[in-house]
């Protein structure tokens, strides 16, 4: 897989090096995201097996399926950035495609309502678990967990989401390029 | 000014519990002359059940019902309705709200909620597959423990708890996985329990309930008029909601032994043991419930 | 009427930020903001937060990942070459060849899966590499793998199917049996329609490969074996009682890792690959499962599929046309919300009309399933075109043409349905019958 840098080189090495330290940076952040969503994910497989476990066994695991939701909800808001960034996140591109040079104008509206959408979202997310918090919401599950705990994966995630949203945005601005990775795509999307 | 109050209901629209709110919703509707069109979206189509509260509490729907012991884990005194074996009856569900209603009305409002009003489900009853005669029969039988409340009953009889999610009951009736539940009568008909087990006993475990709440400030937006014509209307509906409980119990139950289950009253050995339990359950309660919890038990128990 | 601008209004965001290229979770997140700011004065960003988070960590939806991760796996295992040795023998004869692989796949994964998306993610990780290895005319493999996995609806276990009994207070084991029969049907009209179409076009299929003779047809099925072995592993447990439907999934995962390493395909690398893979599936999924939560909400709000039916209802039509009416009435629908929705959103005003009108409500429900499934291969909402332009990167436009035979097939269904109600009330009659 050779896959082409974001930036042609030049441009990249042409930037002060805390633009270049900002860029790795952000790139880091958004792959460590993707981990973290990866190990949520086999969150998911390990609660899922304990709470069959316990149920042969007959031993008790209190809120066996509220602890799979939050992985869930980890796996998925934690990888949104890292999904986006790798060019996943679909968008239907019939009439992009017969813009022509039209088509950076085009983008830039697409990347600038995602950038104002994704940070509405990551607002109300973080609103949301500081009232979580201020108000005390528990689980009504039998695992009674404080909210705000599961639901800073959601925010942590939104908040990823803008930014590498408002990133990808810029660079298209600047350089005429988004950036977005999609030739990371492995075989089976690419032919 | 005219206003329309979207009222988000968790459980289907044939539903006594959304029927009621229905009638209630029009009842509102025609007594405001329209100043409030309550407009009822049942089966969680609007907010799911477990995001009613909340939903009503910070204003994103101005009306809503939920049922209340759901939200125990935040504050014992919202499962005052379901202590196992404690009210085991609908005059003594009536009689513990009663006592109970003041100081649920007033944690309601400390959390930005106006109580108008509360119906009780029909009573919770044992579903198993063999004939139970007392708790000795219950020991290692695989029990559906869904909360806190129903996990200490399986750990007092010796039951093994299961935990299945509702969604999943029947499929786990069909495989074995589970042979014994508490639900209401009600539950079992509408899920067509007969297809898998043998036995309702009317053990009248608790009678758990809907509550119908306002959010205060949309509440307190209201003229005068209007708000005694809501306070008018829930004070209605909560009358009309017990009679509709109480036909209902009679009907779902007929409707399980017409299946062909056996519909029974405990015998003396299992209701006995089972009364044991609720005095230990209880005592564990008023543990948690402190002072408030300790005047709701002593007015329901006529102290 | 001012009701009827707003709604005109709403549907030309939808189709305006859809078609403009933005993203489609985030284009869903964007006309339901667009429909709450519209049709109510409720707090748009709390609800929006409330509704969204419920969503995402529903313990239900957890099967999801654990499939699409499932998929990866055996996508980097030998398993689905070996699955075209065992198979190509067999529908070698048939015309459309190993394009019923598609259909074959599906139904079998329909019967270990609950959702048409993870059906979709996981045979056609398998199917459409080998297809295009063999120069099979993309159009088809898209078309009939688009079509065939929304048999995991019909097929149960089924998620709509669990939701419509729990919302009409239907029996969901009944539902479950009397999904089998029309899953099935409908399988054999998607292979009919593979037929047919390689009847009228052969040139555009790859050359056959070498006739074989019955011992080596049944010589080559031992390739079969592991991915027979590892659909009985998952279904066996959901019958056995050893894991519900949703927790059957995490057998998958487990039986494709088991499958992987005793191939030896099984390394660190290929390992976090398809992870990684299956995660980042999954969170593409996820955004649009987000965006559509709250435009389900912000549809609950405007009120405008109640009203719909209600529209309908006060019509007072006769059984035929009123079946004909809904019929209209849900791929509408469908165009713009997914199945569960439109199920939870419609079935208040529904309910009343199908049992006055003394439609058996079991067989509604598999009425239902059929045009929620058309549902999923609609523009511009439609979770099957979604998952395959993640998976080919087509255009949307392409695939739901490729699907659009697929949709008429499924409508051909409805027609079936209507004729012959048996196909759907038999079985569970039957089981019935049986003593207990
Ligand atoms: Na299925
Ligand atoms: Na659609």
């Amino acid at each position: 897989m050779a896959a082409p840098p974001a930036a042609p080189v030049n441009k990249e090495g042409g930037l002060p090096r805390f633009a270049r330290r900002l860029r790795g940076a952000l790139d880091a952040l958004y792959l460590a995201g993707g981990v973290a969503g990866a190990v949520a994910l086999v969150g998911i497989l390990v609660v899922v097996f304990l709470q069959m476990a316990a149920r042969w066994t007959g031993i008790r695991f209190p809120g066996s399926g509220e602890y799979a939701g939050y992985a869930m909800a980890a796996a998925s808001f934690l990888a949104f950035a890292h999904a986006f960034d790798r060019g996943v996140h679909i968008r239907v591109s019939l009439v992009l495609a017969r813009l022509g040079r039209f088509r950076f104008f085009a983008e830039l509206w697409c990347f600038a309502v995602g950038t104002g959408l994704s940070f509405y979202f990551a607002w109300y997310a973080v609103k949301a678990v500081r009232w979580s918090y201020r108000f005390g919401d528990v689980s009504q599950g039998q695992d009674a967990t404080p909210l705000w705990i599961p639901q800073l994966a959601m925010a942590a995630g939104a908040v990823l989401l803008g930014i590498c949203f408002l990133d990808h945005l810029v660079r298209l601005a600047a350089t005429g390029e988004s950036g977005i990775r999609a030739d990371t795509l492995d075989e089976a999307q690419g032919e | 000014a005219a206003e329309t109050w979207d009222m988000p209901l968790a459980y289907p629209a044939s539903n006594f519990h959304s029927e009621n709110a229905a009638a209630f919703g029009k009842c509102v509707t025609d007594a405001t002359k329209g100043a409030v069109t309550i407009v009822t979206h049942p089966n969680g189509a609007l907010f799911k059940g477990n995001d009613i509260k909340r939903a009503v509490q910070t204003g994103q729907a101005p009306i809503g019902e939920r049922l209340l012991s759901a939200h125990a884990n935040e504050n014992v005194l919202f499962g005052v309705d379901s202590i196992p074996f404690l009210a085991t009856s609908f005059d003594d569900a009536e009689k513990l709200w009663t006592a109970a209603e003041p100081k649920v009305a007033a944690l309601l409002d400390s959390q930005n909620l106006v109580y108008l009003y509360s119906v009780a489900w029909p009573p919770q009853g044992l579903y198993t597959k063999k004939p139970i005669a007392s708790a000795a029969d219950l020991k290692g039988v695989k029990f559906r423990a869904y909360n806190a409340a129903t996990a200490r009953i399986a750990e007092l009889a010796g039951m093994q708890p299961v935990q299945i999610e509702a969604a999943e009951l029947s499929q786990a009736l069909a495989t074995g996985v589970v042979d014994s539940f508490i639900s209401s009568g009600a539950t079992g008909y509408d899920s067509k329990v007969w297809e898998q087990l043998g036995y309702f006993y009317e053990v009248d475990a608790w009678l758990p309930r809907n509550t119908v709440f306002a959010n205060k400030d949309a509440f307190e937006g209201l003229s005068e008029t209007d708000r005694k014509a809501v306070e008018d209307c829930a004070a209605e509906a909560a009358t009309r909601g017990l009679q509709m409980a109480k036909d209902y119990t009679g009907r779902t139950l007929k409707g399980l032994s017409d299946n062909g289950m056996k519909v029974e009253k405990p015998a003396d050995a299992l209701a006995s043991d089972l009364k044991g339990y609720g005095e230990v359950m209880t005592g564990e309660w008023l543990k948690q419930a402190g002072d408030d919890g300790k005047a709701i038990i002593d007015a329901y128990r006529g102290k | 009427m001012h009701e009827f601008e707003l709604t005109l209004l709403f549907v030309a965001i939808l189709f305006f930020l859809l078609a403009s290229g933005v993203w489609v979770g985030l284009a869903l997140l964007g006309v339901a903001y667009a429909g709450m700011i519209l049709f109510t004065s409720r707090p748009a960003g709390d609800a929006m937060i409330t509704t969204i988070w419920t969503a995402s960590s529903s313990w239900s939806l957890t099967a999801l990942p654990l499939f699409i991760w499932m998929g990866e796996i055996l996508y980097r295992t030998r398993l689905s070459e070996d699955m075209f040795r065992g198979l190509a023998p067999w529908v070698a004869p048939l015309p459309g060849r190993l394009l019923h692989t598609n259909i074959a796949g599906c139904t079998l994964f329909a019967a270990v899966s609950g959702s048409s998306a993870a059906t979709l993610a996981t045979v056609g990780r398998m199917t459409i590499p080998e297809l295009r290895r063999r120069a099979y005319p993309e159009r088809m493999t898209i078309g009939t793998l688009a079509g065939a996995a929304t048999l995991g609806l019909m097929i149960p276990p089924s998620l709509t199917l669990i939701v419509y009994g729990v919302t009409i207070n239907e029996s969901i084991s009944k539902l479950f049996i009397a999904g089998i029969v029309p899953g099935l049907v409908l399988a054999l009209l998607f292979a009919a329609y593979v037929i047919a179409w390689s009847l009228m076009r052969p040139a555009e299929l790859p050359p056959p490969e070498p006739r074989t003779g019955f011992r080596e047809k049944l010589a080559a099925s031992r390739f079969l074996l592991p991915v027979l072995g590892l659909i009985l592993v998952v279904i066996g447990s959901i019958y056995l009682g050893i894991a519900t439907a949703t927790e059957a999934a995490a057998f998958g995962v487990l039986g494709a890792l088991a499958l992987a390493a005793a191939q030896r395909s099984l390394d660190w690398e290929r390992f976090a690959a398809s992870l990684m893979g299956a995660t980042r599936t999954s969170a593409m999924i996820a955004l649009i499962l987000a965006g559509s939560a709250f435009l389900s909400l912000a549809m609950g709000f405007t009120g405008l599929p109640r009203a719909a039916a209600a529209a309908i209802a006060a019509l007072e039509l006769s059984r035929f046309e009123l079946l004909m009416a809904l019929l209209v009435f849900y791929i509408v629908v469908g165009c713009f919300l997914d199945g569960i929705s439109s199920v939870v959103l419609t079935m208040a005003i529904v309910e009343p009309m199908i049992r006055q009108a003394g439609i058996d409500v079991i067989w509604f429900g598999i009425f239902v399933v059929v045009v929620v499934e058309m549902a999923q291969i609609t523009p511009p909402v439609g979770f099957n075109l979604f998952v395959l332009q993640g998976m080919t990167r087509h255009d949307m436009g392409y695939i739901a043409a490729a699907a659009l035979p697929m949709f008429l097939v499924m409508v051909a269904m409805v027609f079936i349905l209507i004729a012959f109600p048996g196909l759907v009330t038999w079985l569970p009659d039957y089981m019935r019958a049986a003593p207990a």
